[in-house]
């Protein structure tokens, strides 16, 4: 199909970019890699005035980590970039965990993290473990930079909490804490790719045998990548012990909110909230063990 | 095993290079002067009445130059079936009704594809919507909707097959059972989605280039529903990619490119998008098979009572052939003494199923080979073992069908048990772990002559020069399977040239013999095959004579074509170059060329095929009790395609056709919403990628068929056979899942665990009891 005609923008700086994005006001759209907007203009799904293309911008394409100060990553950083981040995948496995099965090669080499974050799908797999990691979306715009817990971004399918005239520059993923483990799982019904009916991702501070302190989010399975509140609360606290375990799948399951769809069945999925819960909690705490 | 110098050698195909690099041109990468580029409307609706077409809008877009709909053809109507003409059911453009989401109602030409596709916006259909059905059952009460007005019954073929006594043959078994299986549609998916390019000659008569695996059939009912003669119409085939069943007939988007290339005078192109290939391509039959068998205790086969309803969609397309070849699949495989069989082809407002990779047997032999092994665990049988009682062998003979030839089913079944470490595998495995068996037999192309040709089955021209090289013309069509590297290997074999030696001319009807039928049914290898040796020997024949009279040779001598050479055989001195005794045949007939014409056409060999092949898989897998989804790890395949003409070929049409089947059995599956397909892309279409292929291994089971050429049969469709039961019965030995339904799903697999894990399960299950989850690792 043809693409609808639009305006094309190549800004060579974040300020010409939100000065763009100001003066085209309604209708123009940011893009990172292009993977998600592309296809969907192409189906005719998406039908921009403008769109206002980053990759030209010095700067924001950076993965910056320090063992003191956590991890950042720019706006137009590649999830190919990601997987093979060795601090990535030394601090922060889960999001490893995530990219790694992502799409497919070439989204991988194109796609960025922060325009998974922005295209906000339920089954977005970069959400779940960077929101159990606590992480903080940088949204600029023309009055300055204001930064917004990731937990609180998402709103709706395709629907954030980003305002007219912001562009999010950067996610900033904190230090993981001493004994803390984190994992990321989901479910394919084929190697390679896929979109996951269902996903998890998990991050579990301990002491002792004790979970002092829990996230767990829910992919695929609601309007938004799920934080399972109930489930986090039945674990906060408690000895570690297989039936903890079982019981926060149940929990888990029963705090989803799946619909039935050509992927799955809304009944299947529970099911496979509550395995991929108990799985990532089991993985979580051995890697904490590392921490 | 016979000796030779280039078959059954490692030949590389002849297309593999400029595959690999990019260069070989498909039907979408032609370009002509002045080239409109077309686009189809299609149906909405599932079922409904046009009371009006308006293209006014869409024809005065600017850079459109033609629109069409059913009032701009001779409204013929077309279909396969030319030796049946009530079983032709479709018009390229829907007359005064759509029967399907998808049906085509109006094509328009333009400019460019853009154009062309908002143009289709513009096209105002006014339609009644009618009642709709979507189940065979409902379709078949006298109270449904009907498709078709000649057909009121919605019941387009009827196909029966009896032999034997079958009631007598359950009144004596010791042991009868009753099964109902239904199995599912899946998509060709072939990588090269539909594209045909139609240009007219200044004398009005058209070419087109098209994606397709019966260059013949089109030229003939192309002619037939444009009201021109046949040798007006001049089909090319291009380098196809894949057709698998989908692209063995006339389609919409062949006739609409010839008839607007002869209205604009402008060279039109289609080409489908994958989205259109999903919603509205051809599929595999769904059908709904009822199978009733009886055994002696002993595991012997009494009678098999057999009905299948195949839900054909919403036209006849390949579903007769399908029909009539699951009632013969039923029969095949083992010794049925008793057998009967009724099979009904049922309209469905939903997207034509047709031919696809099998044929029918795929359906047919899922329900043989379940019922095979339920049967086998009731009775007390090894599944091996039974299988062996029961199978056919050579010299068997099929009532009405045939008496097979070459077989190496037996062999096959013990080898595969051998590689595979059945009897072990079988006994130890864990639970969650679990080994299965399926087999096959199937065609060596089909011997019922539906299309009515008057020509040879296959055909081919070999012409031979005085440069020791040969030029091979042949009507077959190369779709991918790697015909056009085989003839040539069977021709340079005869010939005794290289592969180097041999120019190709294939798939043009103006320039190649006629006929042939096509890529379907696994027909190549063997006819168009033995149409190249018999022209070839007619080559010889004069290359003999001539060197003999040369070299005066005693009349005792056996001459052959050997290493390029025409020489005695006993005495190679004694001989010519090849080219030399061309030119000296060539000399004595006053300078005419060489050339010889062969053809085969099947004889005395039944109504169903000349040969069939055989094989047998045993597929490893390892299912997580808790998500449901079964990995594949290994597959074991021993099969019988007689002699092995290219391995890597053979090879790959194994790799192929157990990524098939792993979709089949598995992942693949059309979702659908009445008559709409909800899962029209590859992201949800959930098929197989190589990352999902398990370890493969092979052995050819060495066998000699006296009706192939070089001793060869089929190896491209049976394959695709066995791999769905053998994962089923693999997964029924992991799980205790015993799948009648397909595909094996997590979810129906998950169903299953938890009713059984409240009440332990029985049979083997017992045997390795640990339902219990692993343990979560505590510290």
């Amino acid at each position: 199909m043809r693409l609808p005609k639009f305006e094309y923008f190549t800004p060579k700086t974040l300020n010409e970019a939100l000065a763009l994005l100001k003066e085209q006001g309604e209708g123009a759209y940011i893009m990172a890699g292009g993977t998600d907007i592309v296809v969907k203009m192409l189906h005719g799904r998406l039908r921009p005035k403008s769109v206002i293309a980053l990759q030209e911008i010095d700067g924001i394409n950076k993965i910056s980590f320090s063992p003191q100060e956590g991890l950042t990553i720019g706006a137009t950083a590649r999830i190919v970039n990601i997987l093979s981040h060795p601090d990535i995948l030394q601090y922060y496995p889960a999001l490893t965990d995530a990219v790694k099965v992502m799409a497919n090669i070439e989204v991988r080499n194109m796609g960025t993290v922060v325009g998974n974050l922005c295209n906000a799908a339920p089954s977005a797999d970069t959400a779940p473990p960077l929101i159990t990691m606590g992480s903080v979306v940088v949204l600029t715009s023309l009055e300055g930079e204001r930064r917004l817990s990731l937990d609180e971004f998402f709103k709706g399918p395709g629907i954030t909490a980003m305002n007219q005239g912001e562009i999010m520059t950067s996610v900033f993923v904190p230090l993981p804490q001493p004994r803390s483990g984190g994992s990321y799982k989901r479910i394919s019904a084929r190697c390679g790719v896929d979109i996951a009916p269902a996903s998890a991702g998990t991050m579990a501070v301990f002491r002792d045998e004790i979970c002092s302190d829990v996230k767990l989010v829910l992919g695929a399975v609601a309007p938004i990548p799920l934080r399972a509140y109930r489930t986090e609360n039945l674990l906060r606290g408690k000895q570690w012990t297989h039936e903890l375990i079982q019981d926060a799948g149940y929990e888990a399951a029963e705090e989803s909110m799946p619909i039935s769809d050509c992927r799955a069945s809304a009944e299947w999925r529970k099911k496979m909230v509550a395995v991929l819960t108990r799985r990532t909690l089991v993985e979580a705490y051995e890697r904490s063990k590392k921490n | 095993m016979k000796e030779f110098s280039i078959i059954g050698k490692d030949v590389p195909r002849t297309d593999a290079i400029v595959k690999a690099r990019g260069a070989a041109a498909y039907t979408d990468d032609m370009k002509l002067p002045g080239m409109l580029h077309g686009r189809i409307l299609r149906s909405p609706l599932p079922h409904a009445l046009i009371k009006n077409i308006d293209t006014s809008k869409a024809a005065s877009l600017p850079g459109v130059k033609c629109v069409v709909t059913a009032e701009d053809t001779p409204k013929i109507k077309y279909g396969n079936w030319r030796l049946f003409p009530e079983t032709q059911d479709e018009y390229p453009l829907a007359i005064d009704k759509v029967r399907f989401i998808g049906d085509e109602v109006a094509a328009v030409a333009a400019i460019d594809k853009d154009i062309a596709e908002e143009a289709l916006e513009l096209i105002d259909v006014e339609y009644e919507e009618l009642p709709a059905v979507f189940d065979v059952d409902i379709a078949m009460k006298s109270e449904a909707p009907v498709l078709h007005d000649y057909c009121p019954t919605n019941i387009s073929v009827n196909r029966k097959i009896k032999y034997g006594d079958v009631e007598k043959g359950f009144a004596e078994s010791d042991y009868v059972r009753e099964d109902t299986f239904t199995v599912h549609g899946v998509s060709h998916a072939y990588l090269e989605p539909c594209s045909a390019l139609a240009q007219v000659d200044l004398d009005g008569r058209i070419t087109i280039w098209t994606s397709t695996q019966v260059p013949y059939i089109v030229q003939c009912l192309l002619a037939s529903t444009l009201g021109m003669r046949e040798n007006d119409i001049r089909v090319i085939k291009p380098f196809v990619g894949g057709g698998f069943g989908g692209k063995m007939e006339l389609r919409t988007w062949e006739f609409c490119a010839a008839l607007m290339a002869k209205r604009t005078g402008r060279p039109v192109k289609f080409t489908l998008s994958r989205e259109e290939e999903f919603l509205a391509g051809r599929r595999r039959h769904p059908m709904k098979l009822h199978s009733k068998i009886g055994f002696k205790k002993d595991g012997t086969i009494v009678a098999k009572d057999l009905k299948i309803q195949l839900d054909g969609g919403a036209y006849n397309a390949m579903g007769p052939t399908a029909t009539f070849l699951c009632g013969n699949f039923g029969a095949m495989l083992y010794r049925y003494p008793n057998y009967r069989f009724h099979g009904q082809h049922i309209y469905t407002n939903k997207p034509p199923a047709s031919a696809m990779r099998g044929f029918g047997a795929p359906q047919s032999l899922y329900a043989t080979e379940i019922q095979m092994n339920i049967a086998a665990e009731d009775l007390g049988i090894d599944p091996i073992d039974i299988r062996l009682k029961n199978a056919q062998v050579s010299g068997d003979k099929i009532p009405d069908v045939a008496t097979i030839s070459s077989c190496g089913f037996v062999e096959s079944i013990q080898r595969v048990a051998e590689m595979s470490g059945w009897k072990e595998k079988r006994n130890s495995l864990k639970l969650g772990q679990g080994i299965g068996i399926g087999c096959y037999s199937f065609i060596s192309g089909g011997v019922f002559n539906w299309f009515n040709t008057q020509y040879p089955f296959s055909a081919a021209e070999v012409r031979v020069f005085s440069d020791g090289t040969a030029h091979l013309l042949t009507m077959a069509a190369d779709i991918g399977q790697g015909s056009d590297t085989v003839l040539k290997q069977i021709l340079a074999e005869e010939l005794g040239l290289t592969m180097e030696d041999i120019r190709m001319t294939s798939a043009d009807t103006a320039m190649t013999p006629q006929g042939d039928l096509g890529s379907w049914g696994s027909r190549v290898t063997l006819m168009a095959g033995n149409a190249v040796v018999n022209a070839a020997k007619k080559i010889k024949e004069e290359l003999f004579g001539a060197v003999s009279a040369h070299h005066n040779l005693n009349v005792i001598h056996e001459i052959e074509c050997k290493n390029g050479r025409v020489q005695a055989k006993t005495r190679p001195d004694y001989g010519l170059s090849f080219g030399e005794a061309v030119a000296l045949v060539q000399k004595a007939n006053r300078g005419e060329p060489l050339v010889a014409r062969g053809s085969y056409t099947p004889r005395g060999k039944g109504l169903v095929t000349p040969a069939f092949g055989f094989g047998a898989q045993v597929a490893e897998v390892e299912v997580d009790k808790e998500t449901g989804l079964v990995k594949v790890k290994e597959m074991w395949t021993a099969h019988d395609c007689g002699t092995v003409i290219n391995p890597r070929s053979v090879e790959g049409q194994l790799a192929g056709s157990i990524q098939m089947g792993l979709g089949y059995a598995l992942s693949e599956q059309f979702v659908m919403d009445g008559g709409k397909t909800l899962n029209a892309n590859f992201a949800d279409y959930k098929m197989p990628t190589a990352m999902d292929m398990p370890l493969s291994h092979v052995t050819h089971v060495d066998t000699y068929e006296n009706e192939g050429p070089m001793g060869a049969k089929e190896c491209g469709e049976g394959l695709a056979s066995p791999t769905a039961p053998a994962i089923s019965d693999a997964v029924y030995h992991a799980t205790g899942y015993r799948c009648k339904d397909l595909p094996i799903t997590p979810e129906k697999i998950l169903e299953h665990v938890e009713k059984t894990e409240d009440v332990g399960l029985e049979s083997r299950k017992t045997l390795h009891c640990d339902l219990e989850p692993e343990p979560y690792k505590i510290g």
